[in-house]
């Protein structure tokens, strides 16, 4: 047998319109972890779907444990010994974690179909034993965290005593604690002899757990390397196709009056006392880590929920915001954190998406002003470089990256004067958050004041010009730009 | 959570509530002077069966010591068959049943004989093997219907022509009857030809609609033969649109107000009049001697279809004024 | 993520000839398909019967589903939000018999078509606002409006027919102006109106927001228990100009009317592409709807088909529009 557990031959893969594919290699070694680079739209997922059997090729030969694999699905995949982490959670949420973990494959009692609850149960307390995951399998699916639905999933593919382990993505909604007890999980996943196959933006995980790297870009594969011997300029190179230089471009702005001040917000259950100030010109973070009640404080700001106690000021006056309609009056704008949840109509075009929250400027006698649209929609889509072939292009058939770029122009139309920002670069590719991080820095320029959530450390302390750290629903302390770094944030945070 | 045990624990108030007052109908129904009738309906909402409601109720208000008990079972056969349980619970002194389907309504007769309540069925014909359970039947034949129907559209025609058959809702048992009436005769006279059936679902705007088809298909009609009235008159507010009516003879079944109208306006050449009122009448009567303990001679009390046509119309028209 | 189309652009510059079929005419057919579906139909039928192109004929059939049609447009537009309507059928019967007692001889025209109207507003009304501000799916709500309205036209009119119209109501339904009958010339507007509606207003594209994203269109900012108490209203209010029509057709006020109006309603949507999944569907797309349904009936009973099978074949064009219709839902 060969030294590789999986080999890919000129695999090629077209979609109307669009060579997702184009004459792909990869060879993964056995009980390695071989982390898969490459913008958004690059191809990963596509690829990960063919050897999962979710999309066939169009040409091009997969071998698996040295033999020629033809999988018509993700089931017989499993039965060949492959699983895999996916991108997006798709759990049930009325169902049990345990039934979750075994959906399709219940244990029942002979073959009567009748299912046996109890072992399934004690199966997943034994799966979370070896894992060292603290969930009880009995609770609900809705009732946990995303981060612990996460490592359900990731549980999940372990439990199938696969050869292959496929994660795409798996630490876009875990913290560190969890990201770091994931490593423990894979560095005993490959002591096993198992093989890994790791998709991830994040590039400091990329150096720390995985052996080689392989990158493609536009749906071509541009090369491997071993983890050792490249580094991240020259692996962001490779993936951009140019170099890119510095990550954050933050430019220095003139920090003008406050015009936001939140004073003592509260939400029962979810944050209390809750103070800060914004100025013009100003971008602020609010870093901590997930459920730390950061979403939910700007969710009270924009008017999605109500503050139980509290005020909120604009330019020194109190405003009451009782609803989104209230928040966009008050040129306050808000990029939700989940892209396909709360923000894009996916059926609908990108003219369509940009013009949703502010169609009033686009009235012309009751009737939309086709004319006046098109200009204002082509000029954000200049602005902000939005690859795509026309406006009437569906936004769900745009990459994350363009997804998001399109979402922002939406509430750039309304021309606000408060930007709040929920995880701007979550699930965006390398290219796009770089421009995204130079658009919030011109806008800072301007004027606007920008509030920005971020879980990713680097980009906090990169952009941000101070920042407030929450925790457990309070926030805990405040550091400006020059003070702030990684150690500090953390020491704030848990103290 | 608090809420919702309220909440069930409101609604088991009412039920109890409503359960005691079934219970006090329980007793006043063995008195002999005031008759509880339970009277199980089909579906409230047709037009030619408000009149044999109105037969019963009219008995209803008559008679001081009768009570009816009126209930729709919005054409479920299930709901019917629960419909007369209650009934039989609230120990009603006779039950009148128009049944939902006719082949569902042995159980129903099984339980109130069970009970010791005399069935009368009305309007649609059960199975013979039904009817030896039951106090009664009242009713007209329905193939009898399309049988005068045609006799007379054949009569018309001189025993030769085409004809346009239009049915009912497909499935139901009046449309096989009355249409197996209406082909015995055909088949009858050599002459005379069916050369288009289709259904118009007994409703006048469907009725116009298939007519209007069949008109621009440039088949020749001598005659539209309709399971009942509404269709017939869809299929002359069509023909007069169009203006094709020429000499087609149009026929429909059950004689309603509108329709007698229409024959007397001289538009509707043929209808066969279903005493809706008489089986109404009829049937609450026989309940009533049931009750009273009557022996019958013969169980099927016919309320005879009459064919009604320009020469009599009046007098029928007199029927509906009462 | 999977569609990896940020290269979209490049890639289509390379298509050469092999793609033409792949990328001009396989989307231009799936995308007006239910167009080509008609238009099949009708060639046939022009061979298979010399009487179906004749201009009575055709005025006749798009007057027999101009009823359905003006239903079907307002059932579209709340199939977009995600919503359903089944109450139509229930409103017509309520409208027909509620009119049908005012619109006697002698009386104001005017009057008795505000109070159609206004049946309709309130129905809708009701249904709207019970399924926001209750938050019920519209489905139980409506049901609920289907089996009351019904009920209250049985009782408003003793479960009767109410003859005796006047001349002017009468001429909505039987009436002709220059050559083309009332009902074809009312649904036409009804037609225009509610496309201008949905595809150049904020109403409109509120509209295909609510259905495709309701949390994010609470988030840009749109009032959506409004717009779709607004929607409700508005489809109820079609359900009641189509019960005035019809009432006005066949010349008097029926309980029984409209019975399965909203199934057919609902198929005209369907096979005119609107998904059931919300967010696309349009007017023009259910007026080729209801013509489907329209040709399919008349051609059959030209064709002197028998009743049972113009029922299978309507469940089969249904069942088929809707499976094409996935098929490009899931190309996209």
């Amino acid at each position: 047998m060969s030294e590789y557990i999986l080999e890919l031959e000129n695999i090629t893969k077209e979609f109307p319109g669009v060579k997702a594919l184009d004459n792909i290699q990869l060879k993964i070694r056995k009980g390695s972890v071989h982390g898969l680079m490459g913008e958004n739209g690059a191809g990963k997922s596509t690829l990960m779907k063919i050897i999962f059997g979710i999309y066939t090729p169009d040409t091009g030969i997969i071998r698996f444990k040295g033999k020629e694999l033809k999988v018509s699905g993700p089931k017989e995949a499993v039965k060949n010994g492959i699983s895999m982490i996916h991108q997006e959670l798709s759990p049930v949420p009325h169902m049990t974690v345990a039934e979750n973990i075994f959906l399709g494959r219940e244990f029942s009692f002979g073959k009567t179909g009748w299912v046996n609850n109890k072992k399934m149960v004690e199966e997943s307390r034994r799966l979370f034993e070896t894992l060292n995951i603290n969930i009880d399998p009995t609770t609900k699916m809705k009732d946990l965290s995303i981060a612990n639905m996460q490592m359900v999933e990731i549980a999940t593919a372990v439990s199938y005593n696969a050869d292959l382990i496929i994660m795409d993505e798996p630490t876009s909604a875990i913290t560190d604690k969890e990201v770091e007890q994931l490593f423990g999980i894979i560095r005993s996943l490959q002591a096993k002899g198992v093989s890994i196959i790791y998709i991830s933006h994040k590039m400091d995980e990329i150096f720390k757990i995985c052996d080689e790297l392989t990158v493609f870009r536009d749906g071509q594969y541009i090369g491997t390397k071993s983890a050792k011997e490249i580094d991240e300029n020259t692996l962001i190179q490779m993936m951009v196709g140019r170099e890119i230089k510095q990550v954050f471009h933050k430019e220095k702005a003139e920090l003008l009056d406050v015009i936001l001040s939140v004073k003592n917000l509260s939400r029962k259950g979810k944050f209390q006392n809750i103070s800060f100030e914004l100025r013009k010109g100003e971008i602020l973070g609010i870093a901590g880590l997930m459920g730390a009640g950061r979403t939910e404080v700007i969710e009270c700001i924009f008017g999605i929920d109500t503050p139980d106690t509290g005020e909120i000021y604009i330019n020194g006056k109190k405003v009451k915001i009782k609803s989104p309609e209230d928040a966009i009056k008050n040129k306050i704008a808000l990029l939700t954190e989940d892209r396909k949840l709360t923000g894009a109509f996916l059926p609908l075009s990108i003219r369509e998406n940009m013009i949703i929250s502010n169609i009033n400027r686009f009235l012309k006698g009751g009737y939309i002003n086709k004319r006046l649209v098109k200009e204002k929609c082509n000029e954000q889509v200049e602005l902000l470089n939005i690859k795509t072939p026309h406006l009437d292009q569906l936004i769900m058939n745009l990459s994350g990256g363009n997804q998001q770029k399109v979402l922002l122009a939406r509430w750039l139309l309304n021309d606000p004067d408060i930007l709040i920002l929920d995880e701007p670069t979550r699930g965006v590719d390398v290219g796009a958050k770089s421009e995204i991080h130079k658009l919030m820095s011109k806008l800072a320029q301007q004027g606007k004041a920008v509030i920005m959530i971020s879980s990713e450390m680097p980009e906090i302390l990169g952009m941000s010009d101070r920042i407030i750290v929450m925790h457990e629903g309070i926030k805990k302390g405040e550091l400006g730009r020059e003070e702030a770094n990684q150690e500090k944030i953390l020491e704030i945070a848990y103290h | 959570m608090n809420k919702r045990l309220m909440g069930l624990l409101a609604v088991f108030v009412l039920l109890a509530g409503m359960l005691a007052g079934c219970g006090s109908a329980t007793t006043s129904g063995k008195d002999k002077n005031h008759i509880v009738i339970g009277a199980a309906m089909p579906v409230f909402d047709d037009k030619w069966l408000s009149y044999l409601y109105d037969g019963i109720n009219q008995y209803d208000k008559a008679h001081k010591n009768v009570e009816v008990k009126m209930v729709d079972a919005k054409n479920d056969s299930s709901k019917q068959m629960s419909q007369v349980d209650t009934f039989i619970t609230q120990g009603v002194d006779a039950i009148i049943i128009n049944p939902v389907d006719t082949d569902a309504v042995e159980p129903m007769v099984n339980a109130a004989n069970d009970a010791n309540i005399p069935v009368i069925i009305v309007n649609r014909m059960p199975s013979k093997k039904v009817m030896k359970k039951i106090y009664a039947y009242v009713g007209s034949e329905s193939l009898e219907a399309g049988t005068i129907q045609m006799k007379k559209v054949a009569e018309l025609l001189g025993g030769k022509g085409d004809i346009g058959l239009m049915n009912g809702t497909l499935g139901q048992e009046s449309v096989v009857k009355r249409t197996q009436g209406n082909k015995d005769v055909v088949k009858e006279n050599p002459g005379m030809k069916i050369v288009r059936e289709a259904s118009a679902d007994y409703q006048r705007s469907t009725g116009m609609t298939l007519m209007e088809n069949w008109i621009q298909s440039g088949k020749h009609f001598d005659a539209i033969v309709a399971n009942n009235d509404e269709m017939a008159i869809g299929a002359i507010s069509a023909l007069d649109e169009a203006g094709k009516r020429g000499n087609i003879i149009v026929a429909g079944i059950d004689g309603t107000i509108d329709a007698l109208k229409y024959v007397k306006d001289g538009k509707l050449n043929v209808t066969a009049f279903q005493d809706a009122n008489g089986q109404g009448k009829g049937a609450i009567e026989a309940a009533i001697d049931a009750v009273k303990g009557k022996k019958l001679k013969n169980k099927f009390i016919n309320i005879p279809f009459q064919l009604v046509t320009k020469d009599n119309v009046d007098e029928f028209i007199k029927k509906w004024q009462k | 993520m999977g569609n990896p189309t940020s290269s979209t652009a490049t890639a289509v510059n390379q298509g050469s000839e092999r793609n033409l079929w792949k990328e001009k005419i396989g989307p231009f057919i799936s995308k007006y398909g239910i167009v080509f579906v008609l238009l099949a139909m009708v060639i046939i039928m022009s061979f298979l019967s010399p009487s179906f192109l004749k201009t009575q004929n055709l005025l006749n059939i798009v007057r027999q589903i101009s009823f359905i049609g003006i239903v079907g447009i307002g059932v579209t537009i709340v199939i977009i939000t995600t919503g359903i309507d089944l109450s139509s059928g229930s409103v017509i019967a309520l409208t027909s018999v509620m009119v049908a007692s005012f619109a006697h001889p002698g009386n104001s025209l005017i009057i008795s078509l505000l109070i159609g109207v206004g049946v309709g507003v309130a129905c809708g009304a009701i249904n709207g606002i019970i399924s926001t501000k209750g938050k019920i799916p519209p489905f139980i709500s409506t049901l609920g409006m289907m089996t009351a309205a019904r009920g209250l036209a049985l009782l408003y009119s003793d479960g009767r027919p109410i003859p005796n119209l006047s001349d002017p109501f009468m001429f909505l339904g039987r009436g002709v102006i220059a050559g083309i009958p009332v009902p074809i010339i009312i649904f036409a507007l009804v037609g225009i109106v509610s496309h201008i509606l949905l595809a150049k207003t904020k109403f409109g594209k509120y509209t295909y927001a609510i259905g495709g994203n309701v949390q994010a269109a609470k988030i840009c900012g749109i009032n959506v228990d409004r717009y779709l108490i607004l929607i409700y209203i508005y489809a109820g209010l079609l359900s009641s100009i189509a019960g005035m029509l019809l009432t006005a057709r066949v010349s008097v006020g029926q309980p029984s009317m409209g019975v399965s109006f909203e199934l057919d309603a609902i198929a005209a949507a369907v096979i005119g592409g609107t998904s059931l999944a919300g967010g696309v569907g349009t007017i023009p797309g259910t007026i080729i709807g209801a013509l489907i349904i329209g040709v399919l009936n008349n051609s059959l009973d030209l064709l002197g088909v028998s009743s049972y099978w113009q029922q299978i074949l309507k469940g089969a064009i249904i069942v088929s529009a809707v499976l094409i219709d996935s098929r490009k839902n899931k190309k996209a």
